[in-house]
């Protein structure tokens, strides 16, 4: 429900700033994910809206109202953990009952005994019980209530820990890679209830994860970071269709973007073979330096044939491998005639095309590359930021 | 066929032990049910005699107030348990969990109480119990008893307690625990099996010290068993049978004690709570 703030938040461990100064508003009720690389600070940022972590610098703010001071259970959130932690010797009925038994538990309920007495005498009561069972339900836990978590597979466990962070109703709930323990089958299907979820009950959600399928998936917001810096905050669609940098562009999308070096004269892309492009007519061209400039193609917007049949305006490549998916093929390229030895699969300079359907085309086979040029981005060289479009040219 | 062999040769290996293991007890139960003369007749005796069993034990508790001796060592083994425990979970979780400047040097100090022998520290103790006042004073022995015992249930626990994911305590603070309440709520319950040893260390610790009681208490109605057990050891005479009888009702208490405990020494509490 809260409007997340973040003004100016950085982390530093000693002199080792993890965190780099950022600012980023987001709505309420939206499904925020944060993005990244393994060892990014993703983690790290989640803990710090969590409370879980101490914030540096800057003002963490929950509907206008600064929380860096508060601790975790005053913040109305629900914490997901990547690793579920599930209190192992409480059933799965106490496990989900348990923020509902802290809420209710008076300072000496808390010592040795007395809190085994008393947690057993309230998770009879029928208020509890009610919301414990309502909440089974929905997970489809019912019948694993009285079970101790270490009975349980993967997937129940992971359920058992959303459970825990539904019955509760919090305003946010944080989930910190919770499907990165499944396998593809049950994160596809988690995936999706994660989504339903957030539509039901229609809260703020922070979703830490380094898929960015997951990110693009489900998220309605998106941070993306890189080594503690926040690279860009926007939509799925803003990120994909118009990556900040070319981090972004090639760390969205599978495959990532194509990326090429060029030169612009004009509307005309020099490549460094000397082959030259023509902008489509209407589409933007950028405003910036006209050297030592990176053009980006997605992979669906490239068009591979047969080297044979290419008419003009095509780029000769080879084939460095095709990979047929069934619906569609994914062909990764090189550009120019000659094979590069030194050209591997997930090289910088190889470059892939999405084509519907089957390709007859084996590694090695020379082929032409046609591109759609009407949404490219171009990347300054110096930091790879993305660079101003002028206005579009040439409308009717 | 092979792992059939592999069985038998284990069922071996495991009687063996066990037998090696017990054959103490066991020949602690065949003297005790012998005459002084027929210990010292010349035959080795093998099997214990049952028709005299109770009337050894008899003879063994009478004239001596046994029962008060096992009352005294089992308030000293007890006192040393709760104290060594209190004392060493919060000593273990500060090591465990929190980073503070010289914890380095308070663990090293923790182990460097194991390199000292009793023996050397009998007369200093003696001078601070006599300033006290606990000399003649279970409670004083109880004292000795935890400086020696509380440093390894410490290292006991400190290292149940390095096990325990962060993440559940972490989850149980969102949820809503207290900070204080999420050592007994949450920590103690996972690392029960690791109490449940540092309890048996620390009672028979506390059960068998003999050094520190013969030194500080000299009153015969305030002797723990251990000492007691000792006076039947005369300067002429010693009856080997009653020593023995006495020792099997020393030895009981503390066998109760242990399979009391012991269901609950088992691993593996914490499965399931991270991570497929």
């Amino acid at each position: 429900m809260p409007r997340i703030s973040f003004n100016g938040i950085a982390k530093s461990y000693g002199d080792t700033q993890v965190i780099k100064t950022f600012s980023a508003d987001v709505p309420d009720n939206e499904f925020l994910v944060l993005l990244g690389p393994s060892g990014c600070g993703k983690s790290t940022m989640l803990r710090m809206i969590a409370g879980l972590t101490d914030i540096t610098e800057g003002q963490l703010e929950f509907d206008g109202a600064a929380v860096n001071g508060t601790g975790p259970n005053e913040r109305d959130i629900a914490f997901v953990f990547q690793s579920y932690a599930l209190y192992p010797h409480l059933s799965v009925r106490a496990n989900i009952a348990f923020p509902l038994l802290m809420s209710r538990f008076k300072p000496y309920h808390h010592l040795p005994l007395v809190n085994a007495l008393m947690r057993r005498r309230m998770l009879r009561d029928p208020e509890i019980d009610a919301q414990v069972r309502r909440v089974a339900d929905m997970m489809e836990l019912t019948d694993y209530l009285d079970r101790r978590p270490r009975t349980l597979s993967g997937g129940q466990r992971q359920r058992v820990a959303v459970g825990r962070a539904l019955v509760r109703e919090p305003s946010v709930y944080l989930l910190d890679e919770p499907l990165s323990n499944l396998d593809a089958m049950l994160r596809t299907q988690m995936r999706a209830e994660i989504s339903a979820l957030h539509q039901r009950v229609r809260k703020s959600f922070v979703y830490v994860t380094h898929d960015q399928v997951e990110a693009m998936t489900m998220g309605t917001r998106i941070i993306v970071l890189n080594e503690g810096v926040v690279q860009q905050y926007g939509t799925p669609k803003e990120i994909y269709d118009r990556p900040a940098n070319t981090f972004v562009a090639r760390f969205i999308g599978s495959p990532p973007m194509n990326l090429m070096d060029c030169e612009l004269d004009g509307r005309s892309v020099r490549f460094p073979d000397g082959t030259v492009l023509e902008l489509p007519e209407g589409g933007a061209a950028p405003d910036g330096p006209a050297r030592g400039i990176t053009l980006g193609v997605r992979a669906e917007k490239v068009s591979v044939e047969a080297a044979d049949t290419a008419k003009a305006g095509a780029l000769p490549a080879r084939v460095v491998v095709s990979e047929y998916l069934g619906a569609e093929t994914v062909v990764a390229f090189q550009l120019g005639t000659r094979m590069d030895e030194s050209g591997t699969v997930g090289g910088r300079d190889l470059l892939h095309a999405r084509i519907p359907g089957e390709v007859r085309l084996a590694a090695g086979d020379a082929c032409a590359v046609r591109l759609d040029l009407t949404d490219a981005s171009f990347f300054g060289s110096d930091g790879g930021g993305r660079l101003p479009v002028a206005a579009a040219k040439g409308v009717a | 066929m092979t792992s059939r062999l592999g069985s038998v040769m284990r069922g071996l290996g495991v009687t063996v032990l066990v037998a090696l293991a017990g054959f103490p007890i066991y020949w602690l139960f065949t003297t005790a049910t012998h005459t002084t003369g027929e210990l010292f007749g010349g035959h080795v005796h093998l099997l214990p005699d049952l028709g005299r069993f109770a009337t050894s034990m008899r003879d063994a508790a009478s004239g001596v107030p046994m029962l008060r001796w096992l009352t005294n060592s089992a308030v000293v083994a007890f006192g040393t348990t709760l104290l060594s425990l209190a004392m060493a979970i919060l000593a273990a979780y500060a090591l465990s969990r929190y980073r503070f400047r010289g914890k380095g040097v308070f663990g090293f100090a923790l182990f460097a109480t194991q390199m000292l022998p009793e023996a050397l520290l009998v007369v200093p103790l003696y001078s601070i119990f006599l300033t006290f006042g606990l000399l003649d004073n279970l409670g004083g022995l109880v004292l000795s008893d935890t400086a020696f015992a509380m440093p390894v249930a410490v290292w006991i626990l400190k290292s149940a307690m390095d096990g325990v994911p962060p993440e559940i305590e972490e989850s149980a603070r969102v949820d809503g625990c207290p900070r204080y309440a999420i050592l007994p709520q949450i920590v103690l319950p996972l690392i029960a099996p690791s109490i449940a040893a540092a309890a048996v260390i620390t009672f028979f610790d506390g059960w068998n010290e003999y050094l520190f009681a013969n030194t500080f208490i000299t009153d015969e109605r305030k002797w723990p068993a251990s000492k007691g057990l000792a006076s039947f050891v005369g300067e002429f005479v010693t009856p080997l049978n009653h020593v023995m009888a006495a020792a099997l009702i020393f030895t009981l208490p503390a066998i109760v004690f242990f399979l009391f405990v012991q269901r609950r020494i088992v691993s593996g509490l914490t499965a399931g709570s991270v991570k497929g």
